[in-house]
């Protein structure tokens, strides 16, 4: 069962580079309809570990990848279906497959320890989930900008001239799904920050853990710099190309933190 | 019923000799009627434009295509003898492949350009809200328009501006999105920034602003754009404020330099300027391309795109000619069926009506017999006028070539006499045809 999302994803992935190629609308129709196909078996599985474990599955690393593959494929589905674009399509699920494998290979769901037991909890991890979701996208979005950025400066109108939706277009999505992950982003941290502040006294080491120094909340930090910067530079002309590699340099960062971090340096964050 | 196509093109016609076969100018609707007295069309649409002149109709008659091609110079007053041999004359699913192939614009001057479907579309709506049109010909349009469609959808053919203009339009679009909003920005007031600021008007632009050494041809220039002169000292606040700049002056040396671009980039904030230099010799320095969020085209930059889309164009063209291919399949069973089915049901119903008139003669000497037996004789005949069907119906039901078609359906309507009822022969046809269509 926790495999089937994954055989679908990697077929909307297929069917997308198909369609980026050769353009087919119908390939194209296809592979939307696989990816939300993808997504509800993905949202079949969640439902059924939720009733499993009596909890939403947000515990721990691989359950918090999951989610947010989960979610990347909704948010994606909702702004392909709301602007009629779908050559970003591509970028993204391959994203949703190289990320699903770690959950696709260690399915089980971890228990909750009884200091996660708490609303805050959930509204920290959700946001936190949505943010980087938004950001993903906004880094798909940064690419493909400075890709088509470069042909036509360099006069060579070729493969993504004739694929991509305009610069202005990807600009302005940009900004809409920047800014949107940068608020959940500063609700996370703050809800985070909020619930770290009421549990600090249990003595698991994991909230003992819970400092500005530790890799996983530092890099957090650094991600919420980072999307600052580049929500309010937009105000002073850090539009259009600086503002692609802004997004895209802090998706690295966002990604960096959500998966080596999490797994390996993190002494507060591994549930 | 013979399906009829007769015209010439810009491929087998001059330019004088297509001026002169202008349909469209003394109105297709005057056309059609002329057309429709010479009594030999059933069915007939008029297409005409400025590359073609071209006759589509359904008739009985063998003699249309020649009457067509008289028509040709009969109703614009040519001598004959200077048409004729200009003039294409095909017939059946030839006549259906040459109209998808000109609706798909493979035939056109420009391969692929779009606007041939619409001209196909209002000559065919000519005809058919006159009611030149009948069954035949609504079909082939329609099939027509699917083709277009199709290989609209399907191929790149229609994509890629194969001309300067378009090619600048498309660029612009393709950084900025919408050109509704934007600000445009024409330096010179000769014919080239002319034609360019036609071009962009037509993309309803917010504003166009024009600025040359002369004021007095910015204000001439201006006011035809209705859009509004700038003084040439007042430039750099309108390079400031726009985001499309056309340069087409007649200048030696450079107009916008790195130095000038440069500054007037600050206060602009990232927002990207996208110059379009179609000036020989060049007004703006090749380093200006080199600016952040500039996008400097020159007059050759966008030549060479145009050569590029074009060359893309015909590698398309193999997939246009086989949805052409298909739809002319698709239509030609389809004609086949309306000419050959109707025959087959005609002529099994006049043996039939035979059969039954033989026995209605023979009754004084069938009354005699009981009742088994004459149930016997009835059943005989029936088997025997069967039998000797058998093989014409299948035979008749294989035919795959119209010109086949039609002549088997001449062969047998002679033979037996199939059309000596016409009235009663005529609703049968019909109804057989559209059980078909069903």
């Amino acid at each position: 069962m926790h495999l089937l999302p994954l055989i679908l994803y990697a077929a909307a992935t297929a069917a997308y580079v198909v369609h980026f190629a050769w353009r087919d609308p119908r390939v194209g129709r296809l592979a939307t309809a696989t990816l939300g196909a993808g997504v509800l078996a993905h949202t079949f599985l969640i439902g059924m570990q939720t009733v499993q474990v009596g909890h939403a599955p947000l515990v721990g690393t691989t359950a918090a990848i999951s989610a947010f593959v989960w979610l990347l494929g909704l948010s994606y589905l909702y702004v392909e279906l709301t602007t009629d674009e779908r050559a970003m399509g591509l970028f993204v699920a391959i994203l949703l497959v190289v990320l699903y494998l770690i959950p696709a290979l260690d399915p089980s769901v971890s228990p909750r320890p009884p200091v996660l037991r708490s609303p805050l909890f959930t509204v920290h991890v959700v946001s936190m989930l949505f943010a980087y979701a938004s950001f993903a996208l906004g880094a798909v979005l940064g690419i493909t900008y400075v890709l088509l950025f470069k042909e036509i400066k360099a006069k060579q109108l070729g493969f993504f001239y004739a694929r991509l939706p305009s610069l202005q277009t990807l600009d302005v999505m940009n900004a809409r799904v920047v800014t949107i992950g940068w608020i959940c982003l500063t609700l996370g941290i703050t809800i985070g920050g909020i619930w770290a502040a009421q549990v600090h006294q249990v003595p698991d080491p994991r909230v003992q853990a819970m400092s500005v120094l530790d890799p996983k909340i530092l890099v957090a930090l650094v991600s919420w710099a980072v999307y600052s910067f580049a929500v309010f530079a937009r105000r002073v002309g850090w539009s259009g190309r600086r503002a692609a590699w802004l997004s895209t340099v802090g998706f690295a960062i966002v990604l960096l933190n959500f998966v080596p971090v999490g797994y390996f340096l993190t002494k507060s964050h591994n549930f | 019923m013979r399906l009829l196509a007769v015209g010439l093109s810009h491929r087998t016609a001059p330019v004088e000799l297509r001026e002169l076969v202008d349909f469209a100018r003394g109105g297709l609707d005057v056309a059609l009627a002329a057309l429709a007295a010479r009594g030999v069309t059933r069915e007939a649409v008029v297409l005409s434009t400025c590359n073609r002149a071209e006759i589509y109709a359904v008739s009985e008659s063998d003699a249309a295509a020649g009457t067509i091609g008289g028509f040709f110079s009969e109703y614009h007053q040519i001598q004959d003898g200077r048409v004729a041999e200009y003039l294409y004359r095909l017939s059946g699913s030839d006549a259906a492949r040459h109209l998808f192939t000109v609706a798909a614009g493979l035939d056109s001057l420009v391969v692929g350009e779009p606007q041939i479907l619409g001209q196909v579309k209002a000559a065919f709506s000519v005809a058919s809200d006159l009611r030149y049109t009948g069954a035949l010909t609504n079909r082939l349009f329609h099939s027509a328009f699917a083709v277009g469609k199709r290989v609209r959808a399907d191929t790149g053919l229609g994509e890629g501006a194969v001309s300067v203009s378009y090619a600048a339009i498309a660029l612009a679009r393709k950084i900025f999105g919408d050109l509704k909003g934007l600000r445009v920005l024409i330096l010179g007031a000769g014919e080239m920034a002319k034609l360019t600021g036609v071009h962009l008007q037509a993309q309803q632009v917010r504003e166009i602003a024009i600025a040359s050494r002369t004021h007095a041809s910015a204000h001439g220039l201006a006011s035809r754009l209705s859009g509004r002169a700038v003084a040439w000292t007042d430039l750099d606040a309108a390079l400031t404020a726009a985001d499309i700049v056309v340069t087409a002056t007649g200048a030696a040396e450079p107009v916008l330099t790195r130095q000038r671009v440069d500054a007037i980039m600050r206060p602009r904030r990232g927002r990207p300027l996208f110059i379009i230099d179609i000036a020989v010799p060049r007004d703006v320095e090749s380093a200006v391309g080199d600016l952040d969020q500039v996008f400097l085209y020159n007059i050759d930059d966008l030549q060479t795109i145009v050569k590029e889309n074009l060359a893309r164009r015909t590698t398309e063209l193999a997939r246009a000619e086989a949805i052409v291919d298909e739809e002319v399949a698709k239509f030609s069973t389809w004609m086949q069926s309306r000419e050959i089915i109707p025959t087959v049901v005609a002529l099994r119903e006049r043996f039939e009506a035979i059969r039954q008139a033989e026995l209605r003669r023979l009754e004084p000497k069938l009354a005699g017999l009981p009742p088994e037996a004459r149930a016997r004789v009835d059943e005989i005949t029936h088997l025997i006028v069967e039998k000797l069907l058998l093989t014409p119906t299948e035979q008749l039901k294989t035919v795959n070539d119209d010109t086949m078609a039609v002549t088997y359906s001449d062969a047998l309507n002679r033979l037996f006499g199939l059309a000596e009822e016409p009235a009663a022969m005529g609703v049968k046809r019909q109804s057989g045809a559209e059980r078909r269509v069903k």
